[in-house]
């Protein structure tokens, strides 16, 4: 074992200011799945925080039925769509993983991590797609015409 | 094989920031990672300066980050870091562990990473008077703590954790693991004590599942598994109101 003691204290550089400081957060290291997942959850994360930002702005129209149609009418314009498309990914993800989180910490499932990462992934793909469903329908009607998009579960 | 093995130098009487050094160095797939650096030191450039004893995985002197990932150098072999039939040519690289400041070349200042470690309390905290014999532990009570006395203090995973990389001040994965180690030490009775240390935002809650710490440990120790069972206890704990 490394040691640490009295009489054998941990090294330090000689002079003071001799090392060079590799402070940063951002360091280049394997992605393996943990800090894959963590990194998401973090994306995903402040992407909410924004989104629910801009939400609430939104909201603010609400003391004006004008203007809030108006605003509820560009909300049907495909970049919306892709949006509300993203939205879900985010917050099927974000919901997923936290799941995961909280089995990890509470119920001590560490060692299954992985498998963990990829059955809830598994999952949170069948939600973004039957959840997601309308959007894509709309989206490849908007793309390649009416009526090119077959009619499931709608 | 040949391979090329990239070694990122750094000496402070010379050099103003660490940079890249590239050496051919004779391999064979069982050999270990360490044995590359051995060569170029004996046979390329005496300079090279890395941390090394007994070269068996014991003493936790050669944590490094080889490949981009943190490793004992000594633990792990060349057919694992490029292949059993890999071509001349294929790179190796050597690196301090990340975060820390580096003294010498592979060597980094280890001074912050065992003020941490002291700072959990690493030793037995008892309340009564010691017994005449032996204190007693059955097997069962050994085997929960079991996993995490096997911790060499390599450094390898605290310097693999993000957290670390953001807030040096994060106490870390190796000195978390120590407090697990003592609290749930049945012999033990400072773990409200040590709760207090690690019950903070420099302590458990920084820890956010990351599992960097896990794939670093050379003795392959459940460390996030550890570090949650504290988790749950600073949660229950009376020290928990503390925070």
């Amino acid at each position: 074992m490394a040691v640490d003691t009295q009489e054998r204290p941990a090294p330090t550089a000689s002079k003071e200011g001799a090392t060079a400081e590799q402070d940063s957060r951002f360091q280049r290291y394997r992605i393996r799945t943990g800090m894959f997942a963590w990194m998401m959850h973090r994306l995903t994360g402040v992407g909410l925080v924004v989104y629910l930002i801009i939400h609430i702005w939104g909201l603010t129209a609400l003391t004006d039925p004008e203007t809030f149609n108006a605003l509820i009418a560009k909300y049907h314009s495909p970049i919306f769509k892709v949006g509300e498309f993203a939205l879900l990914v985010a917050v099927a993800y974000h919901a997923m993983n936290g799941l995961r989180i909280v089995l990890i910490d509470f119920l001590g499932w560490s060692p299954n991590q992985k498998k963990l990462f990829w059955t809830l992934g598994a999952v949170t793909a069948v939600i973004i797609l039957v959840g997601g469903w309308p959007s894509i329908y709309s989206l490849g009607e908007w793309i390649l015409g009416p009526g090119s998009m077959p009619t499931l579960f709608l | 094989m040949d391979l090329t093995v990239e070694i990122k130098r750094y000496n402070p009487d010379e050099d103003e920031e660490p940079h890249w050094e590239s050496y051919e160095v004779p391999a064979e797939p069982l050999d270990s990672a360490l044995s590359l650096l051995l060569h170029v030191k004996w046979h390329e450039d005496g300079t090279l300066s890395f941390r090394k004893s007994c070269a068996h995985g014991i003493c936790g002197s050669d944590a490094m980050q080889i490949n981009g990932e943190n490793k004992l150098a000594c633990s792990v072999l060349v057919q694992d870091l490029v292949g059993e039939d890999a071509e001349d040519g294929s790179t190796i690289t050597f690196e301090p562990l990340p975060s820390a400041p580096v003294i010498k070349d592979l060597i980094i200042d280890q001074s912050r990473f065992f003020e941490k470690y002291r700072d959990v309390k690493p030793w037995l905290i008892t309340d009564g008077p010691a017994p005449e014999r032996e204190r007693e532990q059955s097997p069962e009570e050994h085997a929960m703590i079991e996993d995490a006395t096997k911790c060499i203090m390599c450094g390898a995973c605290t310097h693999a954790c993000p957290s670390t990389w953001a807030d040096p001040d994060y106490l870390g994965p190796a000195a978390m693991l120590k407090a697990y180690r003592y609290t749930f030490d049945t012999r033990d009775d400072g773990a409200e004590e040590r709760l207090d240390v690690v019950d903070s935002p420099d302590g458990l809650w920084k820890c956010y599942t990351i599992f960097n710490c896990n794939e670093a440990c050379p003795k392959d120790i459940d460390i996030t598994r550890w570090l949650s069972a504290l988790k749950r206890r600073a949660a229950t704990s009376q020290a928990s109101t503390n925070a």
